[in-house]
């Protein structure tokens, strides 16, 4: 028998929808419409955490997601990895999976999540690339539109939502969807497996960190970065010490 | 410049319009395409302002037609373009201008103002906003998203506002009211910021594996880091978290 939230199937498919529903939304904001931010790692994942009712689930996926993510710049024509994407399908699976196991979002669970669906960041990548070339039709439809004297031509800028809302909703969807085969697994592990999907994580956040320092492109990062790493770690031991 | 018909009178786009405008710019790239990039998003935004200005159908459509040529530029830095642009377009409409006008003067401001935007909100603000949003987290948990959203909102709204104004009101001038806002000016102390807060989440993944009593995993993770920032231009992000969870299982299994 597969783990499953309190309320059951009922509450699955309940998850499901609003992770349908707040990944769509943020797939449009992300480039589309807006670009308040709302899609970033940082704010998804929470925001979804606490849609599902596990906020510290979300900030555990979120924080190391915006951090590895942070480099990535859409410049021209280049397309970063799709953050979003990752981080939606991530918190869609990783949070719905600690609420089936009772437990909420740990690392090894985390580590698990992130091992299995980080290359949706690619094809997240893909997925804008074809999303691109459906815009280049919408935009011959214009040009025919205008040519025809429609002065509402352009218009059809909205149509380029959908296809983005689209795909985000139901892969998120089906991410919740598949949530009790990852807490499944998660159960089986022993506890050497899980001492390893600790250590995975916390090499996860190293990475991450490392990627954030990277992120800011200034020579000057990594020296102030260093000073600003061992003042801290100074100043915890010694509180630590005192205390 | 072409010579002006005398008897037509100067036609102004109402507020009301100016706010549509300023709304549908928001949805600048909702259409993004290889060929015209941002076309179709500034052709739709602007679509309120020339249908007050060209209040024949076809004159309209023609003129949405000028603008579904090509148009790139930093999605926020082109509330600038845009406001400028219906001010040509004003001008243009009056007969005052000619239509080749506009078009030189997106052309003339897309790149630089793309550069321009692209090094502070992308690559300056952002990072430093996400980073000292991710430093609060231990102190204010879910308030760490608030602080994020603040800190980038609070810029970024006014500032495309503020572009926006200007460069309606001033046409070609507001090259030189973007040049003394100082944007670029801001980055090296944004970007300081963010670094220090890197610095502080770098301690917080040691500490994290350090305590209680693991020196030898702290050690482990502050090793990795600088590894990985090291290889990480020849790595990629992607596969540098695959690097380290391979790493992580490998050495964390050890720690049972």
């Amino acid at each position: 028998m597969f783990p499953l939230p309190a309320g059951g199937a009922t509450q699955l498919f309940t998850l499901a929808a609003l992770a349908a529903l707040i990944a769509g939304l943020s797939a449009i904001e992300r480039k589309g419409a807006f670009q308040l931010m709302l899609s970033r790692p940082i704010v998804l994942a929470p925001i979804l955490g606490w849609a599902f009712g596990d906020v510290q689930g979300g900030i555990l996926l979120g924080i190391p997601l915006e951090l590895l993510f942070l480099g990535g710049v859409n410049l021209g024509g280049s397309l970063p990895e799709n953050e979003s994407l990752l981080a939606g399908a991530l918190a869609s699976m990783v949070v719905p999976a600690g609420l089936a196991m009772h437990t909420g979002v740990d690392a090894p669970l985390a580590a698990l999540g992130l091992g299995l669906l980080l290359p949706l960041a690619y094809f997240g990548r893909r997925l804008e690339r074809a999303a691109e070339g459906r815009n280049a039709q919408l935009l011959e439809q214009a040009m025919a539109r205008a040519e025809r004297g429609d002065p509402d031509a352009a218009r059809v800028n909205l149509l380029g939502l959908l296809l983005p809302f689209g795909a985000a909703a139901g892969i998120c969807a089906v991410c919740v969807l598949l949530s009790p085969l990852l807490a499944l697994a998660r159960l089986q592990c022993g506890q050497m497996v899980l001492s390893a999907l600790d250590g995975a994580w916390h090499a996860v956040w190293a990475v991450a960190a490392a990627c954030a320092i990277r992120a800011i492109r200034d020579p000057r990062a990594p020296v102030l970065a260093g000073i600003c790493a061992v003042a801290v770690i100074g100043a915890t031991l010694v509180f630590r010490w005192v205390s | 410049m072409r010579a002006l018909p005398l008897s037509q009178p100067v036609r102004r786009v109402s507020t009301r319009s100016l706010a549509r405008v300023f709304f549908r710019s928001f949805f600048l790239q909702a259409s993004w395409n290889p060929r015209g990039m941002q076309n179709l998003g500034f052709a739709d935004a602007i679509t309120p302002a020339l249908r007050e200005l060209y209040p024949e159908p076809a004159e309209c459509a023609k003129a949405v037609a000028r603008h579904l040529e090509f148009f790139n530029c930093h999605p926020y830095m082109a509330a600038a373009i845009l406001g400028g642009a219906v001010r040509l377009e004003e001008r243009v409409a009056s007969g005052e201008a000619a239509p080749e006008t506009v078009s030189s003067f997106k052309r003339a401001l897309g790149p630089p103002f793309a550069a321009l935007g692209d090094g502070f909100f992308w690559l300056a603000l952002r990072p430093a906003a996400a980073l000292i949003a991710a430093a609060s987290e231990p102190f204010v948990g879910l308030g760490c998203v608030f602080v994020f959203l603040l800190l980038y909102n609070a810029v970024h709204l006014p500032a495309r506002l503020w572009l926006f104004a200007t460069g309606y009101s001033r046409a070609e001038g507001v090259v030189e009211a973007v040049g003394r806002a100082h944007l670029a000016t801001g980055t090296p102390l944004l970007k300081a910021c963010a670094a220090a807060m890197g610095g502080a989440l770098a301690a917080r993944g040691v500490l994290a594996a350090g305590f209680p009593l693991r020196p030898f995993q702290a050690l482990l993770v502050a090793s990795t880091m600088v590894v990985a920032f090291a290889i990480l231009p020849r790595l990629g992000a992607t596969r540098a978290v695959y690097f380290a969870l391979l790493l992580g299982l490998v050495l964390g299994a050890r720690f049972v």
